[in-house]
């Protein structure tokens, strides 16, 4: 993902180099970081949620089997 | 078929067949065939899921929308090598699964023991635009992929736009010319391996026989012909051709779809032989039996299993 985010952010780049202070980030890097960060975290989110997610739903569907049906083998 | 004539009645004409004889309407075509599955007959004919070891499946419906799975597999599996030999270590694995059907929306999620999970997800945005997407997650850093393709259905045409992580973006389009040949092509490009491609795929189909041609810039040629010799069997075959590593397969199948049970078997020009055998014993009980037989590398592959539930 992070390569498909630097194509974006190659339009920014020459802003970046205009900018030139080396203190503040500029917008195309921060985007870049903010970016993959959400990304690891839907992963993260997804991993872990995804089968727990279709549970719920399926749960929730007309007509509303029980819990009981869940856990037991039969 | 013929009318059996009694002997000594003069011969006279049968009434010929009503024959299809309307114009073709080229502005009224039939919907295309979604591009990926261009090759399915013959992908369902020539390569049923073949597995070595044991395999018990077992889907508990809660619901007419909603089922739980459970799944157990023993056996040897394969790691690839670079030597000649194969070398198999055995596993044991669990996999638990969690479907929700619905015409609207469709979520498939397995997770193995190890953690890996396996999530699809298919709905329908708004009328002909529907989302459908893939994702294999792991533990291990960077070995999780994940894919989303947007399908339009056009009236004669079908479009669909796929992006996946690692810049993976792709398009691909196929169009109705006839009656029963469609055309069509597809881009793609990856920018984590640095590689683009263009590839072109046609298709023919009537009611008794489908043949397709794929060819595509990573020099991939496959070429597929699927003939239905009656309600019950239906032969395949398949030639596959790499002009760039000069690789070649042919594989020639059969399929027998019997009212208790279904029939697969090919050869190939590798030396394989392969069988799968799905038999249902009663409703809802099916014994799935597996061989594969690879003369060449000397690979002997057997399975058996029991799926229960629909």
């Amino acid at each position: 993902m992070a390569s498909r985010v630097s194509l974006k952010s190659k339009g920014k780049a020459s802003g970046k180099a205009l900018k030139g202070s080396e203190e503040e980030k500029s917008i195309g890097e921060s985007f870049k970081e903010w970016s993959t960060w959400a990304l690891k975290k839907a992963k993260v989110v997804t991993h872990y949620g995804f089968i727990p997610l279709v549970i719920i739903i399926g749960m929730n569907s007309e007509p509303k089997p029980h819990l009981a049906q869940l856990l037991s083998p039969v | 078929m013929a009318g059996v004539v009694p002997p000594g009645a003069t011969m006279h004409k049968e009434d010929p067949k009503p024959t299809k004889e309307e114009k073709v309407d080229y502005f009224n075509l039939p919907c295309p065939i979604p591009y990926e599955e261009i090759h399915r007959e013959a992908f369902m004919s020539l390569k049923p899921d073949l597995f070595e070891g044991l395999r018990f499946d077992l889907t508990r419906g809660l619901n007419p929308k909603f089922a739980l799975s459970h799944s157990v597999y023993m056996g040897p599996t394969t790691i690839p090598s670079q030597s000649a030999e194969t070398i198999k270590i055995p596993t044991a694995q669990y996999e638990f699964g969690a479907n929700f059907m619905d015409p609207k929306l469709m979520l498939v999620g397995r997770v193995l023991t190890d953690g890996r999970l396996t999530a699809r997800l298919k709905c329908d945005l708004i009328e002909n635009l529907s989302l459908k997407a893939n994702a294999q997650l792991t533990n291990e850093p960077h070995m999780s992929h994940g894919i989303a393709y947007f399908d339009y259905k056009g009236k004669d045409y079908r479009a669909q736009f796929q992006l996946g992580n690692g810049a993976l973006f792709g398009a691909n389009y196929i169009q109705s010319v006839t009656q029963n040949l469609s055309l069509g092509g597809e881009v793609f490009w990856a920018g984590q391996h640095r590689k683009s491609g263009i590839g072109y795929a046609a298709r023919y189909n009537t009611d008794k026989m489908v043949a397709t041609g794929q060819v595509a810039s990573t020099g991939m040629v496959a070429l597929s012909y699927v003939q239905k010799v009656s309600e019950k069997v239906s032969l395949a075959s398949d030639f596959m051709y790499n002009y760039m590593s000069r690789d070649v397969t042919a594989s020639v199948g059969y399929d027998y779809i019997l009212r208790q049970c279904r029939l697969r078997g090919k050869i190939d020009s590798n030396g394989c032989t392969s069988a799968f055998l799905e038999e249902r014993l009663q409703m809802g009980l099916n014994f799935i039996l597996s061989a594969e037989i690879d003369h060449k590398k000397k690979d002997y592959k057997f399975g058996f299993g029991l799926t229960v539930g629909e």
